[in-house]
């Protein structure tokens, strides 16, 4: 396994920050302190975010942003900057910028971290702060002729909204078409078969090749994040999850919800249940990478490829032992705060047996995968130098998971900040240095392997577990009421990448901000890097490879 | 050649019916061309909505159609009915009568092809509408009016996608067809003739003979590398994986044809189909041996349905199996690759045949 050439330092033993340390680093930036769960807070006034980002950035080695998350209070408005570092992610440090309750304006960390574009366009669409010195502050979730801020406490859920667009509005025309050029403005989406979903790429084409392309996101927002703070922690925000990723990628995602929660309400899971839920999540992995290898077949072969049904195949085996273990197939709601529902199915040796069997016909298929398309010369010639991501700019965007393993950045949140049973495990991260479609591919293809070894060494210890130690839940109170004011960050590596959930407690049993810090919406901003120059055919299938989905994306 | 040309399908007919002379000409032409074009007809029928979908579905581990009917042969009249009861929808700005006469002139050029297409006996029937001394060149230039027809609904359609897909056509079929016709060229050399029965003719001689059999003189046989450029070329000609990018509905969502809807959508797959099997039949009679096979001469015609239906067979492998070529990378194969091997296989053709003969 190789790792990314080093452009910093040699940072082998990442130098650990104890909050002391980065309050002196920072100086007279910090105003306040307030601490989170699971990292220190430093507050700082709003025209010092992009000097205090720069400081934790280059000088304390805080380079990832996971999240920006933003609330409003009964007095202020508040934007967090979530930082970690690629190398190590328990190194966390939360930046706290509050704003003024009357005119909320803070200053835009964009030239800092290019992935606080997205971010922040959310937070004003949303919440309703302003950004100073960025570069695009528009809506991003909410058509742009929407009135108001949907999480802002004055916003009035009756009044009536009218949501249009005029027709062919070529948003970015100013910048590409004049009277001398002769670009062509084209819309891929919203309808589109290769944009996964309601996707809408704004995009500007010189001849066949691309001068730039602007996703257009926010079809499939379904208000997740609001739902969630109207459902209380201990039974009614579980569902929801599995409608984020719904690439029955659904048991990664409730975990997510499953560790934030229980750490901020303080839940010690029996180890029984987190050798399931082990298990659960990477067979949720290979279901989800089947369906990824699947669609970019499908992209990069054209409709009718065999590829696609055989990795769809591969899929249906491994939702039935889903549906064997939860009782569904896409939405499991499985995972209970403090373990799971039930046990596994009875009789348990069909269970394993079956398992088993899927274990052993996985790596004849993932053969074929590589004899039907890694391995094709025209597959190669389209997928190998397109789409490139260079590493420093997947860092710079946020992006994770296998998008960021292709680039050769070596993070992974199981292996990097562990839970569950991982570090119980014998397991590998698969990187690939290409950068490209291909390595992303690869890295896709590699994981499906060792989420199969994952499964095995589960499976074999579920098998020897005592009958009288099978505890499948603690014992959690019928309500959970986390003290006030308690904040946590907790992410998990989900199928995409850190899916991480934002979380403040006020007392009550409901959240009173609940933040999703989706992997597909930073995967999707490091779209027009991969694509501005080359051919649509390679934006298709970079698009592709990012295996972005919009339930994800908009939330 | 030697051997008197064969009675010509129409000729056939007008004795049949005892007339002679002009009319005689008249029927029978036009009868023998309903026939022939019926049977081409017949052939994409049972391709498009049935054998396409039964061999994708075995090459992707499905069933597909089977519940109209034995084997599901019955959802052939019923995708019928089905494709022509829709609405034919016109989109706004649409540069009609062009956009008109698109849908109409790709299975017409097509189905031309096919009238100096000798297909073979059946019976005492001489399948083959005429034999100018022309042919091969005459079927290639029938072949050729698909592009025409590609740029006209793509710039005709009003949307950018069919335009990118109607460019796309032209830039395709420039880059093979020369290939194509330079390929075609070296059979011609060998043969010494451009017409088609004569170009049969010439493969039926015995290469060698294994084990009491005889290898025929089929140029796929003799020469198989311009078979193997002339298979390559023409699933880019015909526009199929890993040449289907004028289409590429993952990426332009169907090129040209993006807009055509209802009857014109079923003449364009028509089209499209008619114009696989004419390339399966140029194939056959240029590098497999028209019509020729074991058995009496009588039943050549059903050699020459097995050996279209090969071809067709192998483009719908080849569309499971094949990723699709990027366009610059398609140009790049065209004009770099496949048109100096073209020429060199033409060269050494010459001089092969020069020094030998």
């Amino acid at each position: 396994m190789s790792l990314e050439a080093p452009d910093t330092p040699e940072t082998d033993a990442v130098t650990e920050h104890d909050p002391e340390e980065l309050a002196a680093l920072l100086g007279d930036l910090v105003v306040g302190r307030d601490d989170h769960l699971n990292a220190p807070g430093f507050v700082i006034r709003p025209d010092t975010v992009q000097e205090t980002l720069s400081i934790l950035k280059e000088q304390a080695g805080y380079d990832h942003l996971s999240v920006v998350s933003a609330q409003e209070y009964e007095n202020r408005y508040e934007s967090i900057y979530h930082l970690k570092k690629f190398d190590d992610p328990t190194q966390e440090v939360s930046v706290v910028v509050p704003a003024d309750k009357d005119s909320p304006v803070s200053e835009s960390a964009e030239p800092v971290f290019r992935t606080a574009d997205w971010h922040e366009r959310e937070a004003y669409d949303l919440i309703g702060i302003e950004y100073d010195d960025h570069p695009d502050l528009r809506r991003i979730l909410l058509p742009e002729t929407w009135q108001g801020h949907p999480l802002s406490m004055d916003y009035d859920k009756d009044q009536p909204q009218i949501a249009s667009l005029p027709s062919h509005v070529n948003p970015i025309q100013e910048h590409h078409m004049d009277d001398e050029s002769d670009t062509m403005f084209l819309n891929i989406g919203p309808h589109h078969p290769a944009t996964h979903g309601v996707l809408h790429l704004k995009t500007v084409l010189d001849g066949e090749q691309v001068v730039d392309v602007e996703s257009d996101i926010g079809y499939l927002h379904r208000c997740e994040e609001q739902m969630a703070q109207n459902g209380t922690y201990r039974h009614q925000i579980m569902p929801y999850p599995d409608r984020w990723d719904y690439i029955s990628a659904g048991l990664l995602n409730e975990w997510a919800y499953a560790r934030a929660a229980e750490d901020l309400a303080d839940i010690e899971v029996p180890e029984y249940a987190q050798v399931i839920r082990t298990m659960g999540a990477e067979m949720c992995r290979i279901a989800a990478h089947m369906l990824a290898l699947a669609t970019f077949a499908l992209d990069v072969n054209g409709d009718f490829t065999a590829t696609f049904m055989y990795a769809i195949n591969d899929r249906e085996r491994v939702q039935n032992l889903l549906e064997d273990l939860t009782g569904q197939r896409l939405m499991f709601n499985y995972f209970r705060l403090g373990g799971v529902v039930w046990d596994l199915p009875e009789p348990r040796e069909e269970f394993f047996s079956k398992t088993r069997d899927f274990l052993d016909q996985l790596p004849g298929s993932v053969e074929e995968y590589h004899n039907l398309i890694t391995s094709n010369e025209i597959f190669q010639m389209r997928t190998i130098d397109t789409g490139i991501l260079p590493p420093e700019v997947a860092k710079d965007y946020g992006a994770t998971g296998p998008v960021a393993r292709g680039s050769g950045v070596d993070y992974d949140l199981r292996r990097d900040d562990p839970y569950g049973y991982y570090d119980e495990l014998d397991w590998d991260v698969i990187t690939e240095d290409g950068c490209d479609n291909y390595s992303r591919l690869l890295v896709r293809m590699q994981e499906v392997e060792e989420s199969a070894k994952i499964i095995g060494q589960c499976i074999d210890l579920l098998e020897d577990w005592p009958e009288e130690e099978r505890n499948i839940q603690a014992n959690v109170p019928r309500t959970l009421k986390p003290d006030d004011d308690t904040e946590i960050y907790r992410a998990v590596e989900a199928a995409k990448g850190e899916l991480g959930i934002y979380m403040r407690a006020d007392g009550t049993d409901k959240p009173a901000r609940f933040k999703i810090r989706s992997p597909c919406f930073s995967n999707l901003q490091t779209l027009p890097e991969m694509a501005n120059g080359e051919y649509i055919p390679d934006v298709i299938a970079a698009l592709g490879s990012l295996d972005i989905v919009l339930g994800e994306v908009d939330r | 050649m030697g051997t008197a040309p064969a009675q010509l399908f129409p000729e056939f007919i007008a004795e049949t019916l005892g007339i002679s002379g002009v009319p005689g000409q008249v029927v029978g032409a036009l009868i023998a061309a309903a026939v022939i074009g019926n049977i081409v007809l017949a052939f994409t029928g049972v391709a498009g909505p049935w054998a396409k979908r039964k061999i994708t579905a075995a090459f992707t581990d499905r069933i597909a159609v089977d519940r109209i009917g034995p084997f599901g042969l019955l959802i052939i009249p019923a995708a019928a009915v089905q494709l022509l009861a829709k609405e034919l929808i016109v989109p706004e700005g649409v540069d009609r009568p062009t956009w008109d006469i698109a849908p109409i002139l790709l299975p017409a050029s097509a189905l031309l092809g096919f009238a100096v297409i000798p297909m073979g006996h059946l019976g005492p029937v001489n399948l083959q509408l005429a034999d100018p001394e022309v042919g091969l060149a005459l079927v290639f230039a029938f072949a050729s009016i698909a592009s025409v027809s590609l740029v006209m609904a793509g710039y005709a359609s009003n949307n950018k996608y069919s335009m990118l897909g109607g460019l796309r056509a032209v830039a395709q079929n420039l880059a093979y067809e020369i290939p194509l016709i330079v390929t075609a060229m070296s059979v011609v050399i060998f043969a010494g003739t451009l017409q088609m029965s004569g170009i049969v003719e010439a493969q039926q001689d015995v290469l060698f003979t294994i084990a009491g059999f005889d290898i025929p003189t089929w140029y796929a046989l003799v020469n198989p590398f311009a078979f193997v450029l002339f298979l390559t070329a023409n699933m880019a000609e015909i526009g199929r994986n890993p040449f289907d990018i004028p289409e590429a509905p993952t990426e332009i969502v169907g090129g040209y044809q993006t807009e055509y809807s209802s009857a014109y959508f079923v003449l364009f797959y028509l089209g499209e189909f008619v114009h696989i099997f004419l390339g399966g039949a140029i194939l056959a009679v240029t590098f497999l041996g028209g019509a020729s096979g074991p058995g009496p001469e009588s039943i050549g015609f059903l050699w020459f349905v097995v050996k279209i239906w090969g071809f067709f067979l192998f483009t719908q492998w080849a569309r499971a199996a094949f990723p699709r070529v990027r366009i610059d990378q398609l140009i790049e194969i065209g004009w770099k690759g496949m048109l100096v091997l073209s020429f060199a296989n033409l060269v050494l053709t010459a001089v092969i045949v020069g020094v030998i003969v």
